[in-house]
């Protein structure tokens, strides 16, 4: 019997947990709160405004979820209303496909804010031998097939003579990562179009194009490092020879492990990025929902907190952001505050 | 005749030794782990501030001043009293300090005071012996003054996720995680408590139930990750419930669990002797008197020792919940079941994968967090079965 009865004060306070739990889940808490999505590169600038919009704004608050631009872009088109986030946060320009998919699921005003600039850099280790590479080395050494050729190069000396006789290795991002289509974009293309042939089949077969250029090879010289950078870098420090791809604040943070490694002649330091002329810099952008600013209470407010925090000596140069020169953040603080729509025209 | 004998000792003492080895060998990682956990985890609990002389009664500080004020006043009074790059000894949340001390007391807005205030990371890293060497200069100037100390971090266990190490807590994971099993717990240990006992006392032998069995058990080996799926076609995209909630969490998380309930629950109900249903059915006891006034009492410590260590793998699971979104930075801890949270293996795992290096030391202190919650509910497990335990 008084067993009978624990088992009785078992079952309600079971019972009263439950009870509890659903009491305290009654919805609208009240707080407004800010969904953002995307990028893994824009996520620790987005994390820390959100952090400083929250200090700053009482009972808002954002949450900022890094599933990388792609993923973001298809949870921020998926829809208009209560499930769908406010915000996402893009390392590359939204795609014209992007933006009619958003088109046609109610997401007609997109706000698009260019927020500061990310380089992307090649990186090896302090005691490697130093290399000096051009984008259609980087290209020749890690493309499936270049110029339509099976790849063969087994050494860098393979892909051109002045280089070391070292093995091809490198640690780049996953194919979902935002970090992967800017490489894949910033300096995979451009050098596969060193090639006069490869620029004219971009014309005539452009599937083709993207296939011969884009595509990296599957037969271990590069390996995908997983969205995690800082273990890239572990790799990168204990392989001297190999190559690392990674964002430019991770290289700023890791000084003391790793170097950038010129690209075309320019190394990756804050000047030349800015000035984008780095091969692998990039502008990088967050995109806001129009048809949601007037129902979520807050986008405005984050929106200018941003806008805040992105010019010489705000916060997010300390993270790594490094600023746009003057027009473009002048284009943005006006996107930012008077909320105007992106069209269609000029997007890829 | 006797060297059969010999060879057989022989054979013996092999088989102890190795089975001794296996023991030493696992014990050994298991040492391993927690050392490296330990050393590089310690350093998170504890935190290095620095003391700034702030003039109250000379600067334009109100009680009613905003935060920008606020921070420009205390990197002023660091700039003034450490020299340039002052300001950046400390951490960028260093003002919070400053604004909760005037809020504690207004009285010091009119006298000077000297606050001790969290150290950038750079500057703690360097405190702990690993920076540079700028900082650890700056380091060696501030203890002959005198002005840095190391102490208990209590925001770290009080805090929510931040983006500056030196002000990150470990709280609004670990009440996510609470909130998360709370969910897990309310559904899985009733519904599986139920199952086991339909199944182990009504139901009737069958192919039906067989197959039931085996479904059970194959479900608890399926993979988290493609509960985590589930979750997110079911809970998210059918029923849309808010993304990131525990009780998403909590609900997918449930799903694993049941199963280990299940099992742990049948098995405990199968080693109740039949003489006691026998004896309580013969005094006329009804089916649901002897199940539950005899069989389930008698069952509850293997169903406790099993749903604890069902919870337990709960608690440690992160794949599921990366698919239906809790890996959202999130900067207040939640207040409730259904407001946006994170949990303890996430955060961890969100950790590791951020660029500041003093989150390297955060990460191994949450994992020491995880464990000692682990290990309280392993002990937990361990108590209610040896309270409750009746042996025959």
């Amino acid at each position: 019997m008084e067993a009978s009865l624990k088992i009785q004060i078992l079952v309600a306070s079971v019972a009263t947990l439950a009870l509890g739990a659903c009491g305290s889940g009654e919805p609208g808490s009240g707080t407004a709160q800010l969904q953002i999505v995307g990028s893994s590169t824009v996520y620790p600038f987005t994390t820390a405004v959100a952090e400083q919009f929250q200090r700053t704004n009482a009972g808002m608050s954002a949450i900022v979820e890094s599933t990388g631009t792609g993923a973001g872009m298809k949870l921020f088109c998926a829809g208009v209303g209560d499930n769908f986030p406010d915000m996402t946060n893009a390392s590359r320009r939204i795609k014209k496909s992007e933006f009619d998919d958003c088109a046609k699921n109610g997401v007609k005003t997109i706000i698009e804010v260019p927020v500061g600039i990310d380089g992307l850099a090649l990186i090896e280790a302090r005691n490697a031998p130093g290399f000096q590479l051009t984008v259609a080395d980087v290209y020749k050494a890690v493309a499936a097939n270049p110029f339509g050729k099976p790849n063969t190069a087994r050494t860098w000396r393979d892909v051109n003579p002045s280089l070391p006789a070292i093995p091809i290795r490198v640690f780049g991002p996953p194919s979902t990562s935002g970090t992967r289509d800017s490489f894949a974009e910033l300096i995979l293309e451009k050098g596969c179009e060193s090639d006069p042939a490869m620029k004219a089949l971009k014309e005539s077969d452009k599937d083709k194009h993207k296939d011969l250029c884009t595509k990296v090879r599957e037969d271990g010289a590069w390996v995908d490092a997983g969205e995690n950078d800082n273990l890239l870098v572990q790799k990168v420090t204990q392989d001297p020879g190999a190559v690392g791809i990674l964002g430019y604040s991770f290289l700023e943070e890791n000084a003391d492990k790793v170097r950038g490694i010129p690209l075309n002649g320019i190394a990756p330091t804050a000047e030349t990025i800015s000035a984008l002329s780095y091969p692998g810099a990039r502008q990088v952008y967050v995109y806001a929902k129009g048809e949601h600013v007037n129902a979520v209470p807050g986008m405005k407010e984050f929106l200018a907190e941003y806008s805040k925090a992105w010019g010489k000596g705000g916060y997010l140069e300390r993270r790594g952001l490094i600023p746009s020169p003057a027009d473009v953040q002048a284009k943005a603080v006006q996107a930012a505050t008077q909320l105007t729509a992106l069209s269609a025209d000029g997007l890829k | 005749m006797r060297r059969r004998i010999r060879r057989r000792y022989a054979a013996e003492r092999r088989f102890r030794l190795l089975g001794l080895g296996a023991i030493l060998l696992s014990a050994a990682f298991l040492a391993f782990l927690l050392v490296t956990m330990v050393s590089n985890g310690l350093g998170g609990f504890r935190q290095t501030e620095i003391r700034v002389d702030i003039d109250f009664a000379a600067n334009t500080l109100s009680a009613a001043s905003a935060g920008g004020e606020i921070e420009a006043a205390v990197a002023a009074a660091a700039e003034a009293q450490y020299g340039p790059g002052g300001a950046r000894a400390l951490s960028d949340t260093a003002w919070l300090r400053v604004e909760r001390a005037i809020e504690d007391d207004p009285s010091i807005l009119a006298r000077k005071k000297a606050l001790w205030l969290p150290a950038a990371s750079a500057i703690d890293g360097a405190a702990k012996g690993d920076g540079d060497g700028e900082a650890e200069a700056l380091v060696t100037r501030l203890e002959q003054d005198d002005a840095i100390r190391t102490g208990f971090n209590t925001d770290f266990l009080t805090g929510a996720d931040a983006t500056d190490p030196a002000a990150v807590g470990i709280w609004g994971a670990f009440k996510g995680s609470l909130l998360t099993m709370l969910v897990t717990l309310a559904i899985a240990f009733p519904v599986g408590v139920l199952s086991a006992v339909y199944l182990e006392e009504y139901a009737p032998r069958n192919r039906w139930t067989d197959m039931i069995e085996v479904s059970i058990n194959n479900l608890a080996a399926v993979p988290s990750i493609i509960f985590g799926l589930l979750g997110l076609a079911v809970f998210l995209n059918t029923f849309h419930l808010p993304r990131s909630a525990p009780l998403v969490g909590g609900l997918t998380l449930a799903l694993m669990t049941m199963p280990v309930i299940v099992i742990a629950g049948r098995n405990a109900i199968k080693s109740v002797p039949p003489s006691i249903r026998d004896a309580a059915l013969g005094i006329g006891a009804s089916k649901v008197q002897v199940v539950f006034h005899h069989v389930l009492p008698l069952a509850l410590p293997g169903i406790l020792t099993g749903t604890i260590i069902g919870m337990a793998r709960a608690l440690g699971e992160t794949a599921p919940l990366l698919m239906i979104g809790m890996r959202a930075f999130i900067a207040t801890p939640p207040d409730g079941i259904t407001s946006p949270a994170s949990v303890l293996p996430v955060q961890i795992f969100l950790w590791s994968d951020e660029v500041s290096r003093g989150f390297v030391e955060k990460t191994s202190a949450a994992i020491i967090v995880l464990l000692a919650f682990l290990l309280a509910m392993n002990g937990l497990a361990i108590f209610l079965r040896n309270k409750f335990e009746r042996r025959w």
